[in-house]
């Protein structure tokens, strides 16, 4: 076994009592800064859960077929909401989309202008790169207990987990997609005498749209992929069916919401990635033209 | 792992020496059997602390040739009934596999050797000390119900929460139950689901710390119960049958009010160590703790970060006045000596 050179008790106890600290007095200030972000999830929440179960089917199989203009997704997809309703499932989830949307909003928000910043500098993306590497593989419960204590159980801390494990594809992908556009064409719109901005916003955004797209539907998953951990924290939704099902051992209830899961993150996926076909085609079209 | 080894071969060497001896009879103070005495340590931090004190004092003041196993009430109990190995389980919850365990003391195959926490195990809802003297009139279940305002709830501050048990255990089942029973929604509460036990626990340590009050479901003895002073509400009488059909989903009476029942923990035993080692058995039969003990000891081991073997060693150090009076006198001096 590996000697023992130091007695590493005292760091550890250290980092608990700092921990202790935070929470004894700055806990209370940690939960009113998140306030903002509980707002957004209860009011997606609240509009998901007030508007009646036809008129999402009726929006969702709509965008649907808006995305492909073919009747085989908007099929899928009217069934698959049929299903949640059939299973008696609606209300979680509707809940865990909210949970959802709200990560994949605050993720957007978060993870586009570091994208863009890591693509523009050398060592930021040196340092940003390990940090994103370390928030997709520490264990989630590393960090979800001290969360816990820090920002008090239930939707906040779950919202927060949800966001550290979505972010990074979205931030990976936008690095990627801006650093992939074609540099003639950058060296063009330099000579036709853009300015930085110009550059950023009508040029290489626009191109690396797809890339960003594709980070996006990225992120939606993971989100997805973090309900049953996000609901071992007080979230509640298909995740809480899931956890309820494995511990009383009834595989039935288990099986069905992580059924659920899959059907939203199927009509997710599928209908986002049908959108950025098309934006694709059509900047295809553009290219073209010019 | 060094100090394990040497504690085994002195052990073997004294079993070797025990054997080739003759038989001495009724000797109080020597282990008595040749045979291996495994003695299982469960998952949780109290029994694996209780396992490996029984284990330090067999081994070193007895001088019988001891092995810690790992196991769990379900394996453990399992393979005592069908193996009689472990031959010692030091904190069995027998609430779970009652109708096992029962079956195989009819027939011979295990035995009950003592209480193993003798003011029987908690269970209930819980409020801070703290709150309760600043609200005196806080004592049961009632009083506390009539105060939704006292718990808000931080995403719906207009209701009280109260802290259920994490989603799958038995004891949701029982909290949800009361909740309903005591008509706690009529009275403006939200029943909250930490959904998992180490989120309960960081919603607990929360609360203390920043001496925010809290209404919770927790049961004893573990370390939180121990570090933070949570006194229990008074939920009434216990009704067996109440109980019974409140944690029973196929029961389709309506939910009505009970205490926890206190749940057994004993010490277990395979049917042969009461018959091949009388000294053994007779040493379990009287090592029973309360509450309070076991929540100090796992305290202790909290804050050091110490082991469950090292949380033992700082027990049989500290708490000369519980054990000493387990053993006889030049047992205890031997194990006192091999403390160091």
């Amino acid at each position: 076994m590996f000697p023992e050179f130091v007695d590493t008790r005292p760091l550890r106890r250290a980092v608990d009592d700092a921990l202790n600290w935070v929470v004894a007095n700055w806990g209370g200030a940690f939960e009113a800064a998140a306030r903002p972000l509980l707002g957004l999830l209860n009011a997606i929440q609240f509009a998901l859960l007030a508007t009646p179960w036809w008129v999402i089917i009726a929006l969702v199989t709509l965008a649907a077929w808006l995305a492909t203009r073919q009747w085989k997704l908007p099929a899928i997809v009217f069934a698959a909401l049929i299903f949640l309703g059939v299973m008696d499932l609606w209300e979680d989830a509707m809940i865990t989309t909210a949970l959802m949307i709200a990560a994949t909003l605050t993720a957007i928000v978060v993870s586009i202008p570091v994208g863009v910043w890591m693509s523009r500098s050398l060592r930021v993306r040196q340092v940003i790169t390990p940090i994103l590497d370390l928030m997709q593989t520490l264990p989630s419960f590393v960090y979800l207990i001290p969360t816990v204590m820090i920002f008090g159980p239930g939707k906040i801390p779950a919202l927060l987990a949800t966001i550290v494990y979505a972010a990074p594809p979205l931030v990976r992908l936008t690095d990627l997609g801006l650093r992939s556009v074609d540099p003639a064409v950058i060296e063009a719109s330099r000579a036709f005498g853009a300015n930085p901005g110009q550059r950023l916003l009508g040029v290489q955004i626009p191109l690396a749209l797809p890339t960003i797209l594709a980070g996006i539907n990225q992120t939606t998953m993971m989100a997805l992929a973090m309900v049953v951990i996000a609901s071992m924290i007080g979230a509640g939704g298909l995740g809480y069916q899931v956890l309820q099902g494995i511990g009383r051992l009834e595989v039935s209830r288990g099986l069905f919401a992580g059924l659920g899961i899959v059907v939203l993150a199927i009509i997710f996926d599928r209908v986002t990635q049908s959108f950025g076909k098309q934006l694709q085609a059509r900047i295809g079209l553009q290219e073209v033209r010019i | 792992m060094k100090h394990f080894w040497k504690g085994t071969l002195a052990a073997a060497i004294i079993g070797f020496a025990a054997a080739s001896m003759p038989v001495q009879a009724a000797d109080e103070t020597v282990c008595g059997t040749d045979r291996s005495i495994d003695i299982a340590e469960m998952s949780w931090p109290s029994a694996a602390a209780l396992a490996r004190i029984h284990a330090f004092i067999l081994e070193n003041g007895y001088g019988c040739d001891v092995e810690v196993v790992s196991g769990d009430t379900v394996p453990t109990s399992s393979s005592m009934l069908s193996r009689g190995s472990p031959a010692i389980a030091p904190e069995l919850w027998t609430s779970s596999i009652e109708k096992q365990w029962t079956e195989a003391i009819n027939e011979g195959k295990v035995v009950k050797l003592s209480d193993a926490i003798t003011d029987g195990t908690l269970e209930g809802w819980f409020i801070p000390r703290y709150v309760q003297e600043a609200h005196p009139d806080l004592k049961s279940v009632a009083g506390v119900i009539a105060h939704p305002e006292l718990f808000p709830d931080p995403e719906d501050p207009t209701k009280g929460r109260l802290y259920s048990c994490p989603p799958g255990w038995a004891c949701e089942i029982s909290t949800s139950a009361l909740f309903e029973a005591y008509d706690m929604a009529e009275a403006g509460w939200n029943l909250f689901s930490p959904g998992s036990g180490g989120a309960l626990d960081a919603s607990i340590a929360r609360a203390f710390l920043r001496n925010e009050p809290i209404l919770f479901y927790y049961w004893g003895p573990t370390s939180i119960l121990g570090k933070y002073d949570a006194v229990p509400l008074d939920m009434g009488p216990v009704d067996a049958e109440i109980y019974a059909c409140n944690t029973n989903p196929d029961c389709d009476q309506p939910a009505r009010k009970t205490a926890y029942p206190s749940s057994p923990a004993i010490v277990g035993a395979a049917a042969w160590v009461p018959e091949e080692a009388p000294v053994v058995a007779d040493y379990f039969a009287k090592v029973g703790l309360t509450n309070d003990e076991i929540s100090a000891l796992l305290v202790y081991g909290d804050e050091n970060k110490a082991d469950a073997a090292a949380t033992a060693e700082n027990f049989l150090r500290e708490r000369k006045d519980v054990w000493t009076t387990w053993v006889p006198d030049d047992v205890a001096a031997k194990v006192e000596a091999s403390l160091g």
